[in-house]
């Protein structure tokens, strides 16, 4: 029979497609087991595990019999001498495997995620408290224990860093009526805490948790603007869900849309870190894979250059055409690493070439993908900064995508993303580069406004005091609104951009931080609590208004700003009133606060946010809010696991 | 540790890193659970580790590891007759070497994420992600879809059809 018309064969290429998809959808895929394979490979002896517990328990049955005997026995009782510490410490090799397997089925009930080869060990070793060189507020930040240094120590040691997340306090309006801050379209922070709780089942350190970039890893259905302007502004109000007597405020913006065809020309210059430290299966071949798939995406006016930074930078592709796409796959596919990292010199080179092929009225953009061991040459983050922000007001900018775990330094990443006026997105399995890299390509490529400011103006008729929910190392000073030489966050084509203030209604209990009273100015000092004055008591001008929400942004080419404004009024409608991506987006908000056992967190729960999310997920095409309640559900269970440990 | 221990160490670790996923994916399509084949991927690297390694092109590494893996698969089905069947192994050998080729399905699987991206509408796409992702019910998908029960088997094996044709339309075969 023709192989081609064998119904086995057909059956089998079915099996096949429904084993991918199970793959590509779930990320039911195999699991990393080299670390594993490589320990058992060096171990001296190559008796199966089996073999071993028979000898064990042969050994067992034998001291049952010798034991009285060899009481009047000299060489005997030296044999039990000898063995009884044999026979204990079997025993504890057994026991500790049988608790090693325990956690491996722990860890396999997470099947849907793609492992890491790391697994959840239970708490045998000595926990190691993480110390800060500062003091914190314990209100604001909970401890964590690590097992190891994989979460980082600060400057100079291994692990991943993180800068200190300090929450946003409650603000009375009367004192501070603005809100000013730069826009956030990040989202490395969702993939980075999606990994910890799926990828390697326990909670990620508080100050991994960014809720802005948590919210805004969603897509939300906002319109985008129907005329020249380059963003359009959704303004919402409805119930706080984990505080009743509070209101929830949204603003959402929504940059103008490209269709795939009229993407500007991209001139693109791939950094790639191929250094020791990037010699993990999450690290180099997953950027590989993702590098491949945005080089799939170019056109024949798109060019690509490719440039190495390891001991030395390289050269490895210059500037091609995205016609040559089969070059380009050919050069990525035969990067190896090795090396120690000299960042500094690599982004130079990146940079030169950017430059050199530069397209006017085009995409100019190098991509860094790294681990973030930046750790040989004149790479302080200081320096590297300035370069960055240089090279940005050239017209090139600088997009970052992290990789993998132990060196990551989420920190200066994101300082690099925001000089260079670029995004920040970390890369943890395919699905996600494919989801920064082709499905919002042009988001992540297309700059269509930047330095994106907002400015909140409080009603003191209306609200008493307010809260911005994330953003707090986007916060700016109110002057810094009107001041254009003030750098803030970029917008790519058909980003959605959402922020959320919990504001507290006249009338309404408010918790503001103390403030001593003033010795020279009549004012009444706000208190630590105190009642908000009532709507009738204060004679303020305006209206219904709840807030106004104005907007700053510059044309990607400009260096002079535009202002927007839009006002909003309170219809006083219900959480449950409030459309799906109001609530989902709630949702997430209550799932960042637990995660950073926050002070703010009201009476937000697991469960009540897995309530929210799942009315709220909607149609949900790319499975991404289906795989949030996975989160959810996963952090929960941890939540619950490691509450009854303390106890 | 010796420069000639830590290159011996560096291309084992090559060795696993390039091909393990490869024959794990390859044992799950003969039929193992995600358990047996974690335990299979093992004792296959251990025993080509330990028997001496050489180096040999991607394709024929790739070959050879999964003939150890099926002959691995193959001893322990004999002793332990309870576990469930195994598809034909040489139609599967036949299939996986046209369609899997040497990347150990990392082709098929861009293609399908490729195809899945262009070719698939919203709704399809949806109702796969619950089939597969959530593993729901067809009633569910049916209630989420606004769909007839009987409209989900159709739906989903017209998807899955179109994804084949345009996986393999993609992969030149």
């Amino acid at each position: 029979m023709n192989p081609e018309n064998d119904p086995r064969h057909d059956e089998l290429r079915d099996r096949l497609l429904e084993q991918a998809l199970a793959e590509v959808l779930a990320g039911a895929g195999p699991p990393d087991l080299t670390d594993k394979i490589l320990a058992a490979a060096e171990q001296p002896e190559s008796i199966p595990v089996q073999q071993k517990e028979r000898v064990m328990k042969k050994r067992s049955r034998w001291l049952k019999i010798a034991l009285p005997a060899s009481a009047a026995c000299l060489v005997l009782g030296v044999m039990v001498c000898l063995l009884l510490p044999a026979t204990q410490s079997a025993r504890e090799a057994a026991r500790r495997a049988s608790m090693r397997s325990k956690s491996e089925r722990i860890h396999g009930l997470y099947d849907g995620y793609p492992s890491t080869g790391l697994s959840f060990e239970p708490r045998t070793a000595e926990p190691i408290r993480v110390d800060y060189d500062f003091d914190i507020d314990e209100d604001i930040t909970r401890p964590f224990v690590v097992f190891g240094n994989e979460y980082g120590r600060g400057p100079g040691r291994g692990g991943d860093k993180y800068d200190m997340v300090v929450e946003n306090p409650f603000r009375a309006v009367k004192d501070h009526p603005l809100s000013t801050f730069s826009i956030d379209v990040d989202t490395a922070s969702y993939a980075n805490v999606r990994r910890f709780l799926l990828g390697e089942g326990r909670l990620p350190p508080p100050d991994a948790v960014r809720i802005e970039e948590m919210i805004n890893y969603f897509d939300y259905d906002y319109a985008g603007p129907t005329d020249a302007t380059p963003l359009a502004a959704h303004l919402a109000v409805a119930g706080c869900p984990w505080r009743p007597e509070h209101r929830l405020v949204r603003v959402a913006l929504k940059g103008k849309v490209f269709p795939q065809k009229e993407r500007p020309a991209s001139n693109l210059v791939f950094l790639l870190d191929v250094s020791g430290s990037m010699d993990m299966p999450d690290k180099l071949p997953l950027l590989k894979a993702g590098m491949k798939l945005l080089a799939r995406q170019m056109r024949e006016n798109d060019r690509v250059a490719i440039v190495v930074y390891a001991g030395a930078e390289g050269l490895v592709l210059p500037s091609t055409s995205g016609a040559n796409r089969e070059e380009i796959l050919e050069k990525l596919g035969s990067l190896q690493a090795g090396g120690s990292t000299n960042g500094g010199a690599g982004i130079e080179l990146a940079y030169r070439i950017a430059q050199e092929n530069f397209i006017t009225d085009g995409v100019n953009r190098v991509i860094l993908c790294t681990d973030g061991d930046f750790n040989v040459g004149t790479t302080s983050t200081a320096e590297l900064t300035r370069m960055v922000e240089d090279r940005a007001r050239s017209g090139v900018f600088l997009s970052v995508l992290g990789f993998g775990r132990g060196n990551l330094n989420d920190a200066m990443m994101e300082t690099l993303s925001n000089k260079g006026n670029g995004n920040y997105a970390y890369i943890d399995t395919i699905n996600e580069a494919r989801k920064v890299l082709v499905r919002q390509m042009g988001a992540t490529l297309v700059t269509i406004a930047k330095d994106v400011k907002i400015q909140v103006e409080f009603n003191p008729a209306r609200v008493a005091a307010y809260r911005l929910i994330g953003y707090e190392n986007r916060m700016l000073a109110k002057e810094d609104f009107n001041d254009d030489k003030k750098d803030a966050g970029e917008i790519g084509a058909g980003h959605t951009v959402t922020a959320l203030y919990e504001v507290v209604p006249v009338g309404a209990t408010v918790e503001t931080p103390s403030v001593d009273p003033l010795k020279y100015q009549p004012a009444a000092a706000p208190g630590e609590t105190q009642e908000s004055p009532s709507p009738a008591a204060d004679a303020s001008p305006a209206t219904d208004e709840l807030l106004t929400v104005k907007l700053r942004y510059k044309e990607p080419n400009a260096d002079v700003s535009k202002r927007l404004e839009f006002p909003l009024v309170d219809r006083g409608a219900s959480f449950g009133q409030a459309n799906h991506d109001f609530q989902f987006a709630a949702s997430v908000a209550a799932a960042g606060m637990l995660l950073r056992n926050s002070r703010y967190k009201g009476t937000a729960t697991y469960d009540a946010v897995l309530e929210m999310a799942t009315a709220a997920k909607g149609a949900d095409p790319h499975g991404y809010r289906a795989e949030f309640l996975k989160m959810v559900h996963r952090a929960k269970d941890l939540a619950g696991r490691s509450e009854k440990s303390e106890e | 540790m010796t420069a000639a221990t830590t290159d011996r160490r560096a291309e084992m670790a090559a060795l696993v890193r390039t091909h393990q996923a490869g024959v794990w994916r390859y044992l799950r399509f003969l039929g193992c659970d995600a358990a047996e084949a974690d335990d299979l991927v093992q004792e296959t690297f251990l025993a080509v580790l330990r028997d001496g390694f050489e180096v040999r092109s991607p394709a024929e590494t790739a070959s050879y590891l999964r003939t150890v893996a099926r002959n691995r698969l193959l001893a322990d089905r004999r002793k332990d007759r309870n576990r469930p069947a195994l598809v034909d192994l040489e139609a599967a050998e036949t299939v996986w070497a046209q369609v899997a080729g040497d990347d150990g399905l990392g082709d098929y699987l861009a293609a399908l994420g490729e195809c899945l991206d262009r070719a698939a509408t919203p709704r399809v796409r949806r109702a796969l992600t619950l089939q597969y992702a959530d593993r729901a019910s067809r009633e569910r998908i049916a209630a989420e879809l606004d769909m007839a029960v009987e409209g989900v088997k159709t739906l989903l094996r017209r998807a899955r059809a179109a994804l084949r044709e345009c996986v393999e339309r993609r992969l030149g075969q």
